[in-house]
Formats: structure tokens, C-alpha cells, sequence
């Protein structure tokens, strides 16, 4: 561990350039900070986007975060990555997705471009340029193949290819209208279907005027101040530089690319979570019930402790899908959908639970309390669910991948999966060229399960975690076995999956999270149990409460979320997460010092 | 195939025409929803396009409240004797369904808070008080609820607002914060603490006239702005030993905990029966976008995973109003009991709407989240209708309140006695008038809610049989597990586990009303609603939200054939069913 600076607080090397960030930032409740808790609240208010706060960011070199480096940016690991974009998400969402949005929107070019491509763009990123991602339309929403948008090929002129001309409008576009370049999805063939569609890369800036027009910002329920609008093209011409990838391959390209943004979307919600129990424990401890603080009751603890619980399991799975991008980026189909079905549905929840805990102030806008952050976290943190893929869209993708999760396909990358799951083990570049639409040898999250389930039981024997906690573990494995089984069986038609495909793919979801969560802890264990963390660690606390999460069926009634862990493991969370705090860290798996302590320090 | 009990009539062919009573005029509005007008309708100025509007603005829509005013919607919370409509429970948790239906603030700043500041008034007000407030709600006053203390919160006994008695006056001294119409109703009925020692007779509520409050010991506070029901009025008030009146004293002093046990049971029962209102309007509108939008070739509506979805959705919203209505009617003919439904009621309703709306909202996708364009009243509602769930006991209260009471209720579960109370389950069975008074603090008694689960399981086969065993497994484990707990843990200091075991014992209580309503309603003029197959579906649901019956289900699109009819025919998603506007 590296030492913070004040009091001898460690730093997880993960969590080190969001620490430095977090610092640069300043304390979020400091309203003569820029990017504080007050100035965000405002902006919201007014609905005006945070320029001010993206401006700071900007000084600070965020925009060289999204750049990899071999465009010529500081982007090197994308677990790293994701606990920068988690720094923004836990101060405001707004901020996240409206500056972070360039690094989705540039993503197609990281993905498929040529280095060339990447180099200018990067360069472009890097002194501040917007970029968006025009994917979606008003007719058809997330149905990519039915899109409308054209961009037709110019006869070839004198010198080679003369580039294409778009017509068509994208809507509820993020940044369509703040950012310098779209990279737009666009029909270039005549016959129907994914062969015919491209991406273009379009620089707003070298249009013609008159050739395309920004449609008014939505209206929106959170993330107010968010630019969500539209671009419509009137015959507007770009170069044959602005194609993204070989001619046809427009569909795979975006595909491929929504496996990577997928998965730095759990930077989001994990945010989001850290913010909702911040916000919830610093309610609970300064209000007073029945004779003493609200949080010591133990109804309260105990929804406090599942909150906790739910961050943790959230954040287990944000850490082991960072490094699948590196280690097992055959098989971020899986991976990614999964993520992004199952973290913002489960910080949802968490927030719903935690407002509970809130109570009527949950309600309060503005000054009154806490600057009204709690209703605006709950509005803003909607709209996850909802773009990039929504929830459907995922469970989608999942049951398109049921034939390759079961043991008749599945072969285990086994470095791949050691490396994913090990904190410490050194992770390749990322290499886009080895991401596929289909997850041709499984998933090796879940076929690294069983003996992960074995290394547990053989913890349990030598009395290192409860009999309790081996028990959840050979549940889940035996779960997850069957139901790979099953899922291996069904022939996914086109389009009309009945429900229980549905159901099922919530259950791959909520196996893949438990998988990571197991493995991530026996990885780690030893190395982190001795840290200051090392109390989540030991004894498995954190990974018995976080399966303690995930409910042993399907879907169908009620939340998927209604499971609890046993009392007793809610009970010692919270408390060995009360000892983390007043210790001057944030209830996390890895050591990260809160500002409270940075500031003692 | 269940085995008809004897009193069932089949109506076949069209129905039976209903002249009187529940299930009367169900092809007329209600006069409420008549009034307000198609909401659809871009020229109605009582339409949805209008309320967003209004609600942009951070206002009330003029236009709704003069509606309300015209209507008399105050006289909906006036004891019939004194000059009101207020008779029946359950037909109050109807009658406000309109208001939901079609704006959230206008349905909690004129319908909530009225009902929640008058009905400790109706159970222990004199006769001189009880005149006073009825002459403010008849006449379209208000009044304003100040029960509880920011400081404290729902831990009443914590209060530091204060009643200092001076000769014939009471001096009151403290704040009222975050309270709805505070400063702008003509009445407030608020809780003081009267007495320095500990204990549940510290407290006395009073009737204040606001027009008599001294200014100088009044000081207003700024209004409290919200994001979610943004034209709510919550005021505050500082007040500086105002004197009022000692006779401000409602039903005696010390008697506050008392009176608001047996009077937030009837606001407890109506109000989460009435929010079934809000959640018809956003299952209505993705119904709406579900028919229109076309993905992948196809109507929304015809993919079976939105299909399944939108018939969940349903079948929770009868849930809803089984066991909201079913509560409501207790406290005509079983108020021994309804300490214990009440609870249960507000504890579980509010969680179930919420979660059908979350999940009907994912088949909307990014119009959910849009403020314009013909869905937008669905991210209104979706904002808005949590407030009635926090606002009046949230869930944590509602389920400290039911863990002292089940280890006696426990006892008489799976016994033998008397008959099912089918008058309870039976929709457009008459009711003995309200004797709120009556109403017991502390639930004891046979257990006539959950009831049908044990008595009738013997006439039940297949489906419905192995459901209705479920729920006496549950039973029977919840009357084990709470005479094993220790005394601390039936208290409002209880461990979780008890907890656990109360939010259980509503889901049993919702599986008891949904069988109940079914088996004894057989004037249920709706074929789908007599048929089994929503009853199999609800029960389903109901046992696999506690963990049981995993190896049971149900046809997933049960409802839609319903549901998609009376979305067409423009009828109401509830077990009565009455014409929209």
C-alpha cells in the first residue's frame, strides 16, 4: 500500500488516481469548492449543464483518462478508469454522465479505428473536445438494425472515396448538441440488415452550415441539466477519413463497443451507491430516535448494513469486470451485459431502501437539507437503467449468449480468469481485436465457480470462515450448475424469448455477480486481510453479506433484491464498517481514506 | 376446478344489471372523475397536459383546485352526522382515487392532509370542535397536520414541542417543520408534549384556529421546497409561547397517543386504497405506449416479456385493493382487529405499487424518464406517489406497530371457530356506520383476515390448494418464530428479525384478502374477476415474495386479455372497475 499524506492512511495502488483526484477535487460539501455538493444542486435546479464543474475536470486532465495511450492519453488500465469515473459519479451524476460521455462517445474509434484515427481524436480529447455517441432514434429506440439514419456513399472523385453524406435524425442523444463530434450509426447499404450499417466518426465543427441542426435538449425527469438531444442531417458530408472500422462492419463495431461501455457504466452506479449510504449514514448518526441516534437502532443498522452490503457486492463486481476487459475481453459479452442489467437494478434498490432510512427529508430540495442531494441521487441514478442498453436490452444480449454459458461450450481461460480475479497480478493491454459478439467458450466467471465453491469449503474446514458462508457458496455453485444446464438447452429464436428466458438471463446476471464476488475474495484474501480493510476480509464477512443479496430464485414477484443476509452478518457488518470509518476510511473493499480524515491528516 | 361453495352464482352471458351499491353505474364516471374530464384530452384544462404544466411551474393548477372547491371534496372527510360524506372506509378509499389518478399534489395538499388533520378530531374532538372543523372542510377549508417534529420525527414520544398550561390558556412553545398547508389552512390539529414525565400520557393534541394565533408569537416559516410533488405547500411555524385556549385540547389531555392509534387507522387503511389511483394512470399510459410502439418488428404489447410485466402489474394492483379495501371494511365490522390490518396495509401496499411501477417502467424505457411527449404523466407519478408512502409512516413505523401485536393475534391462527366473515370479504355487502372510538389500540381477537387460508382450504383443489398450504406452512412458522421471541424484540427497539416476521405476516394477510374477496363476493359482475385464474396468479406472487412455493407458477399473461380491454373501454384496473373519464 502506498501512505496518504497526514496520518498514516494507506491508499490501495487501484484507488490511488482517484485518491489524487479526490484531493485535486476537494470535499464536495465545501460549497466554495467547484465541483461541490451546492454547485451541482444549483445546476440541477436550474437545469443548466455543470459547465463550470466539466471546466475543472477539464484543468485537472480527465479528458486525458478517456484517451488510451497508445492515442496518446493517460488511459492505460481500465479498471483504473473506472474508479475515476465512480470519484465523479459519487459527487454528481449530471457531471459523470455529461463529461464522461466522451469517453463512451470516443470508445467506437479506441474500438476499430485506425491508429491514425485514434491519434487525432485522442488529441482532440485530450485539449477538451465533446465527443457523443449517436446510436438511438425516436422510431426505434435501442433497435439498432431498424435505424433510419443514411449515410451514402459519394461517387469516388479524383483522388479515391469522397466520403458519405448523412441524412436522418438520431434523438435523445447525449451531447448531440455540446459535442464537437458524433459518432453516428448509419445505414451506407441498400439491402437490409448489419451489413449495411457503419459508424462515422462526424466532426460537427467541418460541416456545413445548414447541414445539420441540434434538436432541443429533453426535458428530463433527473440529470436535469444533462444535455439529452438530438442531431437532424441534412445532406451533410464528411470525408471517407470519418468511417470507423472495415465498410459493413458499422453493427459489430457498435456491439463490441457497448461490451466496453457497459461495463464503465458500473463506474456510475457504484458511485451512485457510495453516495446514497454516505448521504444515509450521515442522517442516521446525527438524528436522534427513541432515546439515542437513529442509527443505532437496530432496524435501521440492519437496512444501513444491506446498503452496505449491496455497495459492497456492487463494487466486488465493478473491480472483477475492470480487469475482464484486459483479461477476458473474449468474454465481455457476457460479462457486460450482465453488469449492466444487474448494477443499476441493484443500486436502485439500494437507493429506494436507503430512502427509508432518509425518510421525509428524502423528499426536500434545496438548502433545507443536505442540498436536497438525496431526491436528486434517486431521479438522476434512473436514467443508468435506461441508456447504453437498458435492462431489457441486456437480458437480451444474455439469452443470445445461452448456448455458449453451458459445460458443452464452456472452456475456461484459466489465466485469464486468475488474472482477472487477482488484484495484484499484472494485467495485458487491452486488445480490442480479441472483444466478440458472442462469448464462443463461455464465461469463465461462472465456470471457475465450482472450484471456487471447493476453495471455500476447504476454507470453512480449516476454520478460516464460518460453515455458513460455505453453505451460501455451494448454493450458489449448485444453482448456477443447474441452471447452465438448463440455459444451454434453449434454442434463442430471433426475437420473441417468453419470460422465463427472461427470468433465466436475471439469474445468469446474478450468478455471474456471485462468481465474481467469490473469486475476487479468494484471491485477495490473504493480501487484503491484513490491510485496514482487512476486517471485510478475514473471516469473508463481506462476501457472505453480499450473496446474502442475491435471492436463490428467479425473478418473478417481488424485488430481486428482497433477500437478506442472516442478522448476525448484518450486524457485524455494520459494526466493522462503523470501525472503518471512525479508522478514516469509506465503506469500501479497499483501503480509501474519506475527506473527513484527509483533512485531520 | 374449485368446488363451488354454495352461495356462488355464475352470472353467465352479459351481466346482470347492478342498480344499487358497488358494483352499480360501473359503465358512468364517478362524478369526482367525471368532473376532472378526459385527462388525455390536450384541451382539457383538467387534463394531464395541463398538471404537468402546472407542475413546471412549481404550482397547484388553479383550475383543480376550484374543481375540488365546486365538488366539495371536503365534505369527503366530514362524518356524515356532521354534515359530511364520510360513512364508509371503503368507499372513501374509491372516492379519492380520481384525485390520484390524476395529480399527485393536488391529491396529498387537498385530499391526504385533510383527511390525516381532521380524523383525530372525529375520534375524540367535543361536540363544539368536531362542528368547528367540519364548518372549515364543508366550507373547502383546510387543515393542516402537525403531528410530528423534524427533530424526532415519527418517535412522538421524543416531541419537544411543548403545552405549557397558564390559567385558562395553554402557551406552546417549539417548531412544526415540513408540514403540508402549515400556514395556509384555516385549521391545524398538532401534538404537544403537556407533561415532563416519560410515558405514553405526556401528549395532547390540539385544534387550533390559525386566524387566532397571536402574530407575536407566531413566526412563519420559509416554505420547504421538494423535488417530487413540487406544488405541496410544506409549511413550517416557530412558536413562541403562543397562548391558545385551554379547550384547544382535543379529547383530553395526556389522551394524544391514544386517539392517534385508533384515528391513523382509518388515514392508514384510505389513503394506500386511494394510491391505487396513481398507479392506474402509469400502468393505463404504458398499456397506451405499449400498443402503439413498435420494436423489432412487432407491437410492444405482443412481446411476451412486456406482456408478462404489464399482467403482473395488474394482478399486484388487485392485491392492492384486496387487501387495501378488505382493511378498510374491518374497521366497520372488526375494529378489535384493525390495529393490526391498518399497519399491514400501509406497510405493504405502498411496497407493492412501487415495485409494479418500477417494473412496468422498464417496458416504457426512456420515455419513463422524458417531462414531455404523451408519457410524461408516468415520470410525474413516479415522483410524486412515493411521497404518500413517507409523508404519513413510512414502512419502518408501520412494522414497529404490528411486532407488539402478533404474539396475542398469533395465537388463534389455524384454530377452529367461527365461520368465515364473508360480510368482511364481500365487496357490496353493506356496513355498519364508523365508530371510530371504538376502535381497539391493541389487535386482539380471531384472526378474521387471515382466515380464509385455513378454513377454506378444504373446498380449494389444485392451484389454489397448494397456495392456500403455503400460507399455512407460513402460518404456522410465524406463530412458532414469534413465541420465541424475546421481549425486547416486540418493541419498537426490536431486532430486524422481527421485522422480518411482521413485513411476512402482510404478505399472509394479503393472500387471506385475495381469497377472502374472491370466495365471497359472488355478485362480482366481471367474469375475470370471478374466474381463478388471477386469484392463482396473485397467491403465486405473494408466496414467492416470502421465500415459498418455488416449485408453483402461474400463467404469466394471465391479465393482459383484461387488462387490454379495459384499457380500450376505458375502465378502472381495480376490482370494481368503474368507467374512466
Amino acid at each position: 500500500m502506498s501512505a496518504a499524506p497526514g496520518r498514516t492512511l494507506a491508499v490501495h495502488p487501484l484507488l490511488a488516481t482517484a485518491l489524487d483526484l479526490e484531493r485535486d477535487l476537494g470535499d464536495p460539501r465545501d460549497p466554495g469548492r467547484v465541483f461541490s455538493y451546492r454547485r451541482c444542486a444549483d445546476a440541477d435546479e436550474r437545469e443548466q449543464f455543470p459547465v463550470d464543474v466539466c471546466r475543472e475536470l477539464d484543468l485537472l486532465g480527465v479528458p486525458r483518462r478517456y484517451v488510451p495511450q497508445e492515442a496518446g492519453g493517460d488511459l492505460d488500465r481500465y479498471d483504473e478508469a473506472l474508479q475515476l469515473l465512480r470519484v465523479i459519479a459519487r459527487r454528481d451524476l449530471t457531471v459523470a454522465i455529461g463529461h464522461g460521455k466522451t469517453f463512451l462517445g470516443a470508445a467506437c474509434v479506441w474500438v476499430a479505428g485506425t491508429p491514425e484515427q485514434r491519434r487525432r481524436l485522442g488529441e482532440d480529447v485530450a485539449r477538451g473536445a465533446v465527443v457523443s455517441w449517436g446510436l438511438t432514434e425516436r422510431d426505434h429506440g435501442s433497435d439498432l438494425l431498424a435505424g433510419d439514419v443514411v449515410a451514402r456513399r459519394l461517387p469516388d472523385g479524383p483522388d479515391g472515396p469522397d466520403g458519405y453524406r448523412v441524412d436522418g435524425e438520431k434523438w435523445l442523444i447525449n451531447n448531440a448538441t455540446r459535442g464537437h463530434l458524433v459518432c453516428v450509426l448509419a445505414r451506407t447499404g441498400d439491402r437490409p440488415g448489419p451489413r449495411s450499417l457503419d459508424v462515422l466518426l462526424v466532426d460537427k465543427r467541418r460541416l456545413l452550415p445548414g447541414s445539420y441542426l441540434t434538436l432541443p435538449a429533453e426535458r428530463l425527469h433527473g440529470i436535469r441539466g444533462a444535455d439529452i438531444s438530438g442531431i437532424r442531417f441534412t445532406g451533410a458530408v464528411v470525408g471517407p477519413e470519418a468511417l470507423i472500422g472495415a465498410p459493413g462492419t458499422g453493427l459489430e463495431v457498435v456491439l463490441e463497443t457497448l461490451q466496453l461501455t457497459r461495463v464503465l457504466c458500473a463506474g456510475l452506479s457504484l458511485g451512485a451507491a457510495d453516495h446514497g449510504v454516505g448521504l444515509a449514514l450521515e442522517h442516521a448518526r446525527s438524528l436522534h430516535r427513541f432515546g439515542g441516534r437513529l442509527a443505532d437502532l437496530p432496524q435501521t443498522r440492519r437496512l444501513l448494513a444491506q446498503a452496505g452490503a449491496d455497495l459492497l457486492l456492487a463494487e466486488a463486481v465493478t473491480l472483477v469486470a475492470g480487469r475482464a476487459v484486459h483479461a477476458l475481453p473474449g468474454e465481455l459479452a457476457a460479462v457486460s451485459a450482465a453488469v449492466k442489467y444487474l448494477l443499476p437494478t441493484l443500486v436502485q434498490r439500494t437507493l429506494t431502501d436507503l430512502g427509508e432510512v432518509v425518510g421525509a427529508r428524502s423528499l426536500l430540495a434545496d438548502g433545507t437539507h443536505a442540498d436536497g442531494r438525496f431526491q436528486k441521487l434517486l431521479r438522476d441514478h434512473r436514467l443508468v437503467g435506461i441508456f447504453d442498453g437498458s435492462t431489457v436490452v441486456n437480458l437480451h444480449a444474455l439469452i443470445t449468449q445461452f448456448p455458449f454459458l453451458g459445460p458443452a461450450r464452456t472452456r475456461c481461460d484459466a489465466p485469464g480468469l486468475a488474472a482477472a480475479v487477482d488484484l495484484d497480478a499484472p494485467l495485458p493491454p487491452f486488445d480490442p481485436a480479441r472483444l466478440a459478439l458472442l462469448p464462443r467458450h463461455g464465461c469463465s466467471l461462472l465456470a471457475g465457480l465450482p472450484a471456487a465453491a471447493a476453495g471455500v469449503r476447504e476454507a470453512a474446514a480449516r476454520g478460516e470462515v464460518p460453515a455458513s458462508l460455505a453453505a451460501r457458496v455451494t448454493a450458489l455453485a449448485d444453482r448456477t450448475a443447474d441452471l447452465l444446464a438448463q440455459v444451454e438447452r434453449v434454442r434463442p429464436s430471433a426475437r420473441d424469448h417468453p419470460v422465463e428466458a427472461f427470468e433465466a438471463a436475471q439469474d445468469v446476471a446474478r450468478s455471474v455477480a456471485g462468481a465474481a464476488a467469490v473469486q475476487l475474495w479468494l484471491a485477495n484474501r490473504h493480501r487484503l486481510g491484513e490491510g485496514p480493510t482487512g476486517a471485510l476480509w478475514r473471516d469473508g464477512l463481506w462476501l457472505e453479506a453480499a450473496l446474502g443479496r442475491l435471492p436463490a430464485r428467479a425473478g418473478g414477484a417481488g424485488a430481486p433484491f428482497s433477500a437478506s443476509p442472516d442478522v448476525a452478518v448484518t450486524d457485524r457488518l455494520a459494526r466493522v464498517l462503523e470501525e472503518q470509518d471512525a479508522a478514516g476510511y469509506a465503506p469500501s473493499l479497499l483501503p480509501f481514506p474519506t475527506h473527513d480524515a484527509l483533512r485531520e491528516g | 376446478m374449485i368446488m363451488s361453495p354454495p352461495e356462488r352464482t355464475v352470472a353467465e352471458g352479459p351481466r346482470a344489471a347492478v342498480t344499487t351499491g358497488v358494483f352499480a353505474d360501473l359503465d358512468t364516471p364517478d362524478p369526482l372523475e367525471a368532473a376532472f374530464g378526459d385527462p388525455l384530452d390536450a384541451a382539457n384544462p383538467l387534463g394531464f397536459a395541463a398538471f404537468l404544466d402546472a407542475d413546471e411551474r412549481g404550482d397547484l393548477l388553479p383550475a383543480g383546485e376550484r374543481l375540488l372547491d365546486r365538488y366539495g371534496l371536503g365534505a369527503e372527510f366530514v362524518p356524515l352526522a356532521l354534515g359530511g360524506r364520510l360513512d364508509r372506509a371503503d368507499r372513501l378509499g374509491r372516492a379519492l382515487r380520481p384525485l390520484f389518478r390524476r395529480d399527485g399534489a393536488l391529491a396529498l395538499g387537498h385530499g391526504a392532509s385533510n383527511l390525516v388533520g381532521g380524523v383525530n378530531v372525529w375520534v375524540a374532538g367535543d361536540g363544539a370542535q368536531q362542528r368547528r372543523l367540519a364548518d372549515v372542510l364543508l366550507g373547502g377549508g383546510r387543515v393542516a397536520a402537525a403531528y410530528t417534529d423534524t427533530e424526532t420525527g415519527n418517535d412522538v414520544t421524543g416531541s419537544r414541542f411543548t403545552a405549557r398550561r397558564d390559567g385558562d390558556r395553554l402557551l406552546l412553545r417549539g417548531r412544526k417543520e415540513i408540514v403540508n398547508n402549515l400556514g395556509r389552512a384555516e385549521a391545524i390539529t398538532l401534538l404537544a408534549r403537556t407533561d415532563d414525565a416519560p410515558g405514553s400520557r405526556s401528549h395532547s393534541l390540539l385544534l387550533l384556529d390559525r386566524a387566532g394565533l397571536s402574530r407575536d408569537h407566531v413566526d412563519l416559516l420559509p416554505r420547504y421546497r421538494t423535488a417530487a410533488v413540487r406544488a405541496m405547500y410544506l409549511g413550517g411555524m416557530a412558536f413562541r409561547d403562543c397562548p391558545v385556549p385551554a379547550s384547544s385540547v382535543v379529547g383530553g389531555t395526556g389522551t394524544a397517543l391514544e386517539t392517534m392509534l385508533r384515528a391513523f387507522q382509518l388515514t392508514r387503511s384510505v389513503l394506500p386504497a386511494a394510491t391505487i389511483g396513481g398507479m392506474d394512470t402509469q400502468l393505463r399510459t404504458v398499456v397506451r405506449f405499449a400498443l402503439d410502439r413498435r420494436l423489432y418488428g412487432r407491437a410492444v404489447a405482443d412481446l411476451p416479456h412486456a406482456r408478462a410485466v404489464l399482467s403482473d402489474a395488474f394482478v399486484d394492483a388487485l392485491v392492492c385493493d384486496s387487501l387495501a379495501t378488505v382493511a378498510c371494511r374491518a374497521l366497520h365490522l372488526h375494529p378489535r382487529l384493525t390495529p393490526l390490518y391498518a399497519a399491514a396495509v400501509k406497510y405493504l401496499v405502498p411496497v407493492l405499487l412501487r415495485e409494479a411501477v418500477d417494473e412496468v417502467g422498464v417496458v416504457l424505457g426512456a420515455r419513463s424518464f422524458l417531462r414531455s411527449g404523451p408519457e410524461a404523466v408516468f415520470q410525474k407519478h413516479l415522483r410524486d406517489l412515493p411521497v404518500a408512502a413517507l409523508v404519513h409512516a413510512g414502512a419502518s413505523v408501520c412494522l414497529a406497530t404490528m411486532i407488539p401485536q402478533l404474539a396475542r393475534i398469533s395465537r388463534g391462527w389455524l384454530a377452529d371457530g367461527p365461520g368465515e366473515a364473508s360480510a368482511l370479504f364481500r365487496l357490496d355487502a353493506p356496513l355498519p356506520p364508523l365508530d371510530l372510538p371504538a376502535l381497539a389500540i391493541v389487535a386482539s381477537g380471531p384472526d378474521v383476515l387471515a382466515a380464509p387460508l385455513w378454513t377454506a382450504r378444504e373446498r380449494l383443489d389444485g392451484p389454489l390448494r397448494a397456495l392456500a398450504d403455503e400460507f399455512v406452512a407460513e402460518l404456522a412458522d410465524l406463530r412458532a418464530a414469534v413465541a420465541g421471541l424475546a421481549p425486547r424484540d416486540r418493541t419498537p427497539l426490536a431486532g430486524p428479525g422481527s421485522f422480518d416476521l411482521a413485513a411476512r405476516y402482510a404478505v399472509v394477510l394479503a393472500a387471506g384478502a385475495v381469497l377472502g374477496v374472491w370466495l365471497h363476493t359472488p355478485g362480482q359482475p366481471n367474469a375475470f374477476l370471478r374466474d381463478e385464474g388471477w386469484v392463482v396468479a396473485a397467491l403465486t406472487r405473494l408466496a414467492h415474495r416470502i421465500g415459498r412455493g418455488e416449485a408453483l407458477s402461474y400463467p404469466r399473461e394471465v391479465a393482459v386479455p383484461e387488462l387490454l380491454a379495459r384499457h380500450d373501454s376505458g375502465h378502472a384496473f381495480d376490482l370494481v372497475g368503474r368507467r374512466l373519464a
